[in-house]
Formats: structure tokens, sequence, C-alpha cells
């Protein structure tokens, strides 16, 4: 899911003719005073990072006005929220609330989920803990939520009877805007009830499906500003993957020492379970995209393994005859070994990999002492069985001398 | 008899002009499978390994009656493909694309359902009927080495494993009635449980192997359907993951629906709760058809 940050989502909502609170995005200070000298009410500093719960975190500040807000927004820019770092704020004119309730859409799962509840704010998660005056729906997703359903389960919550038409109706606006953002997660906290009765979305976060960034291309480009990881290896896989053509690819690293190269489905999991019940400690799980005549994914997967420091083994495993090219796999392998010399010369290398060109492939590794390129016929056991004791034997080896 | 395809299944192909989808109906054709007629819009008239290519799905079904549709087409045209095949009454669909949007998926198996078709995928490399049919790529260019015919029933959520599965069965002796990869996706149009009933169904299946991982609620409703008698046949579950349980929650590794958000979403848990439902739970391939022997011979 790629979370947006809340100028985003409200964007959204705003183009969609839903009540949104108005409000921009200011990277300075100096910006966030004079957007808020336009705000005879008051403002309203937020914390512009891609995570819910930002009340709570302390990352929202109420300022009276075009001076308070610049403190506000200086405290905030440049602090740490959530595990992100606040490069934006958002300023949002302040609304007089008179109740505030809540309000979200989720899809994961066959049929969409709708919570709605009577209070809304801060402390909205004692409220959704108790099941008082909360009630959660599946939506039919072919017949969607009409307003006839959502006055009824707002009734259902509690809310006085005066208000309900009115943001029934919005609640099965939003649900419309939940699905033609393609988003999985669409929560409204607080949905406010202004001092003269009118509706006001004060608090948006969405979260919408990277499958269907090509109906949003504006927001492929908001994956790239988010977070990368600080491991310079995932980096530069997470970087591969948004840069280059093909299918998806990971590159997760863990504790243990034996690179695992392996797809992305049920055969990598099954040999990270066999390598850690045979008693070794895989150095990370990836995913890689099937073969095709460009192979610069699998190298940016095959070269974070390689440049692992704690790397002690190599186990390349795949699952037998499926049409996927096995000498696109172990070209890559000689490519990166002969790049990379060094250590990955007696590296213990195991390749359970069974398909077409398949000769060839064998032909590539002959006169590799540490590439063990093993029999067809041999089992995903058996070839994680034999990484393992290569490895524990060099290790033995190593203490003896 | 098998499950989902056999010998008379007439099929048509959605997309067939595309590279993947040339190459896979060659083969099925090889192996057997009735392929009658394809669609691809624009490209009415042409043929495709002697199948001849239809722009819209009622011109093709005009002049060919088929039973099941294959869906090469790429993910954002999914949803409207499979809208016109079950629109035009076809109520056996397998979708091979991946990175489908959750929204279109969730709006095909609905509809599918709907109408009272079975839809498979998506993200499937396919279902085979050993010796008799084969839908999608399923088995590549050489089945037989892989699917003997035979009498065990496959479910799996991953397709590559469905290949070890079946050389795993085949080594000990065993072969394999249909073998169906039902997709990776965090939706599915037909659940683990669902096919298992169909195998339960058919004569020509003595037991099931399904292969699970973490992340969606798949298993604990095949284990629901175990505890509510509603399977006689033996079923063997070989559940993968469970390593993810020793890294903080939310943690990605792999597939996005492999991600576990509750405790019974482990590999654990549904080893466990499939255990207590009477299930075979196998540690590894190998062990599969030592279970299937002790259950179906009860030594």
């Amino acid at each position: 899911m790629l979370r947006l940050t809340e100028d985003i989502a409200k964007a959204w909502l705003r183009a969609k003719g839903l009540p949104v609170p108005r409000g921009a995005a200011a990277d300075s200070a100096e910006a966030a005073a004079r957007l808020a000298a336009d705000m005879p009410g008051g403002a309203v500093i937020k914390a512009l990072v891609p995570a819910g719960r930002r009340g709570k975190a302390g990352a929202v500040r109420v300022a009276a006005d075009a001076k308070a807000s610049r403190t506000a927004a200086a405290e905030l820019l440049g602090s740490e929220v959530h595990g992100y770092a606040v490069q934006r704020v958002y300023v949002e004119e302040r609304i007089a609330i008179r109740s505030e309730h809540y309000l979200s859409f989720m899809l994961n799962g066959p049929r969409p989920e709708v919570i709605l509840s009577r209070s809304g704010g801060v402390n909205v998660e004692d409220a959704l803990g108790s099941t008082e005056n909360v009630v959660r729906a599946a939506v039919d997703p072919l017949r969607g939520l009409q307003s006839g359903d959502t006055m009824a389960l707002w009734r259902k919550a509690g809310l006085p009877g005066a208000v309900v038409p009115a943001i029934g109706g919005l609640t099965a606006a939003l649900y419309e805007a939940f699905c033609a953002a393609d988003a999985l997660l669409l929560e409204i906290n607080p949905l406010a009830v202004d001092d003269r009765g009118g509706l006001a979305l004060v608090g948006a976060m969405m979260g919408v499906d990277q499958n269907a960034l090509f109906r949003h291309p504006a927001w492929a480009g908001g994956a790239l500003t988010g977070t990368l990881p600080a491991n310079p290896r995932e980096r530069g896989v997470a970087l591969a993957n948004r840069a280059l053509p093909g299918g998806e690819c990971q590159y997760v690293e863990l504790d243990g020492d034996i690179g695992l190269l392996v797809g992305g489905g049920g055969a990598g999991l099954y040999q990270h379970d066999l390598v850690l019940e045979l008693g070794g400690r895989p150095a990370n799980h990836c995913v890689t995209p099937p073969t095709g005549s460009d192979n610069r994914k699998l190298k940016a997967v095959l070269s974070a393994i390689l440049d692992n420091p704690s790397l002690r083994g190599l186990l390349i495993g795949f699952n037998f005859a499926q049409m996927a090219r096995t000498d696109i796999r172990v070209r890559t392998l000689v490519e990166l070994l002969d790049e990379k010399g060094g250590r990955t010369a007696r590296l213990p290398i195991v390749i359970r990999l069974f398909g077409a060109g398949e000769a060839e492939s064998r032909a590539m590794v002959t006169g590799r002492a540490n590439v063990h390129y093993v029999p067809r016929g041999t089992t995903l056991k058996e070839a994680a069985a034999l990484i393992v004791r290569l490895v524990a034997e060099a290790k033995a080896e190593e203490r003896a001398a | 008899m098998s499950i989902l395809v056999d010998r008379e299944t007439r099929v048509t192909v959605q997309g067939i002009t595309g590279g993947q989808a040339r190459f896979d109906t060659e083969w099925c054709i090889r192996y057997g499978t009735r392929i009658v007629s394809g669609v691809t819009p624009g490209k009415g008239g042409e043929t495709v390994h002697g199948v001849p290519v239809y722009d819209t799905m009622r011109r093709a079904l005009a002049d060919h009656p088929v039973d099941a549709s294959v869906l090469y087409v790429p993910a954002p045209m999914v949803k409207p493909a499979v809208l016109e095949a079950i629109d035009a009454g076809i109520r056996l669909l397998l979708v091979t694309a991946e990175y489908v949007p959750l929204h279109d998926v969730v709006h095909v198996v609905a509809a599918a359902r709907a109408a009272g078709a079975r839809l498979i995928g998506c993200n499937t490399n396919g279902v085979i009927s050993a010796g008799k049919s084969k839908l999608g790529g399923v088995g590549g260019i050489d089945p037989d080495e892989i699917y003997a015919p035979g009498r065990i029933g496959i479910c799996s959520r991953s397709g590559g494993m469905t290949a070890e599965i079946a050389l795993a069965l085949r080594q000990a002796g065993y072969g394999v009635s249909t073998s169906v990869a039902m997709g990776g996706d965090l939706v599915t149009g037909t659940t683990m449980a669902e096919y298992v009933a169909l195998f339960e169904k058919d004569p020509d299946t003595d037991a099931v192997v399904v292969f699970g991982e973490p992340g969606t609620d798949n298993e604990q409703e095949l284990a629901a359907l175990l505890r509510a008698g509603g399977v006689r046949k033996p079923v063997v579950a070989l559940i993968s993951g469970a390593f993810q349980e020793r890294y903080p929650a939310g943690m990605a590794f792999g597939h996005a629906a492999a991600a576990i958000n509750s405790s019974d979403e482990s590999a654990s848990a549904k080893r466990r709760i499939l255990r207590e439902a009477g299930a075979h739970v196998a540690q590894s391939l190998e062990e599969i058809p030592q279970l299937l022997r002790r259950a179906l011979n009860g030594n």
C-alpha cells in the first residue's frame, strides 16, 4: 500500500467536491505563516508524513494567528514523527467543531469494509475498542454503498437524527471517492460537524493500491518521495525496482549468513523454512522477477546478496521445470562473480536450477570449485541441506586454521 | 473424471495474439487441450497455431461454443475482459495476469460469483488434468515429465510448488487427477476450501494435497470445512513461511498477500488449525507421499 500524505489525499477529496477545509502544504516556517495569515479563524499546523495518529504524537498544533503558525511550523519541521523526517507541514483553516465522528473504508479481502463511530478525534482508539456506537459492515462490491445504507449505519451508531441525512450522503460520496482512487484505506478522523451544522473532513489519511498506479500517474512519483531503506543494499534494490522495467524485485537483509536467491512465491518461503530447520541462518529474503532478456533487476538483487558483509554461502533455488531460462540466472551469477572477485571466489554456492538452457548453464560454472550445481532430480530440501553443511564446514575449517 | 477441465472442455483464449499466449496455446494444443478460438480486438481473421482469432467474444462464440476462457490480457484489461466473458455466458475463467488492482479483483470475483461462473486466479500459471487437458502454462513444454496421471488432487497457492508436489508424488508412485494453482493474491476467484470440495465430489480423486502460505483465511476456511465433516477424503497440507514469525509483523517477504495481518494468518497457526481439524500436516515435500500412504492404506 502506498500511503499518501494528507495534502495529496485532501486534494483528491476536494476535486470530488467534498467538504475539505481550506489548506495547503508549506516547506518553511515563513511559508506556513503566509498561508495562516489568510485564515482569520486561526490555523492548524500538521506534520506532513504518510502516517496516521499524528494528534497523539504531538504532530498537530493549533495556532491562533500567523505568528503562532510560524512558531509551530518551525518546531515541527525537521522533527521526526512515526519514523519519518518532517520536511513539510500542512496549514489548514481552523474549524469551530461542534462534534467529532470517525469513518473509514478498508479493502483487504473479498469485500470492502466500512467502520463508523459516533465519536472520533484524538482518542478514537478507545472509541473503536468498544462496541458501543461503533458499526462495522461489509460492502457488496457490485452494489456499492448507497446513501440509504449509510444513513442506516449512522443511525445504528447512535448519531442524532438531524445530522444523519447529510452525513449519510457524504459517506456514500466518500465511498465513491475511495473506489475511484483505488484506495485500500481511507480514514476520516475527525469527520466534524461545525458550529453552523456543516460537515468538514478535518483529518484524512489515504493509502492506495500500488498495482493501480497506472490509473493515477500523478501519485506514482509520490512513491519516490517516500522514505528509502537505510541499509545501502536494500536501498539499491528498492531503487532498481522503481527505475527498471519488469516484474517486482525485493531484498530484505536478515541477521544470518546464507544468502538466498529465490523467486517471489512459495518455493522461496519453503526453502527459507528449510534452511532454518536444518540449522542454517538466512542472510536475506528476496523476490526476483521472472527471467527475461533484461536481467538488470535480477543482477541488482544478486549483487546486493553478494555485497552483504555477513555472507558465508549462497543458495540459488528455484522450482522445477517452469519455463524460466536457467542460463540467464547462471550467466548473471558468473558475471557478478567475475566482477566482484575477492572472497566470492571461495564462497560456497549451491545451484538448484532445472529447466530450459540447463546444459549451457552447467557448462558456465564448470571448473569453479566453489559452485555446486546439484544433479537433476535433487530436491529443494537436499539442496538446502548441502548449503547448510558447506557453510558449517567452511566455518569449522576457519576456526581450525 | 477430474475437476475443472477434461478432454471435452472447449476453450477460447482471450488475448491470444500476445507472446505468452501464443507460446502456451501451442503447448496446450500439443497436450490435448481443445482450444477452439481466440479473441483479440482488432486481430479478427488471423490465426494462431491454426486457431481462428475473433474481435469479440460474442463473434467467437457464434462460430464455436466454448466451456472455458483463458485470459492472457494484461492487468489493466482484466476487469473488462472478464466481464465480457461472463456476459457472453462463459462459466469457467482462468486469469493469468499478476498485479491486477484489488478493486478490480473484488469486482470481477463478485461478478463471477453472482453469475454462477468459476474464476481461477488471478495470477495463476494454470490447471492441469493429467493426461487429459490443461489451461495455462503449467507443465511448460513437457508436462508429462512432472504430472503423471493418477488419483491425487493438488491445490496450491503457488504455481511453482504444484510442480514440486507433483514430482514428489510421482517419485513415490502416485499420480495426479487435477492440479490447480489457485493464485497467490490476497483475493482469488475460488478459495482453497472450494477446490477441496470439488475434489471431494470427484470419483477419480482419492486424496488432496494443499500448499499454503501466510496471509488470508484460505486455510482457516478449509479447516472449518474439515471440522464440519465436509471432506471425507484425506487432506495433506504443506504450509510454508513459518520463518516470517521470527521477524516483526508487517515486514514484507515476497508476495503482498503473504503478509501476516492477524495471528491466525501465520504459517504455524495454519498448520495447527489444519492439524486440529484432521488434516495431515507435512513438514517437507518428501513427507507428503508418506502421509498419503498412511492415510490411504492405513499404515
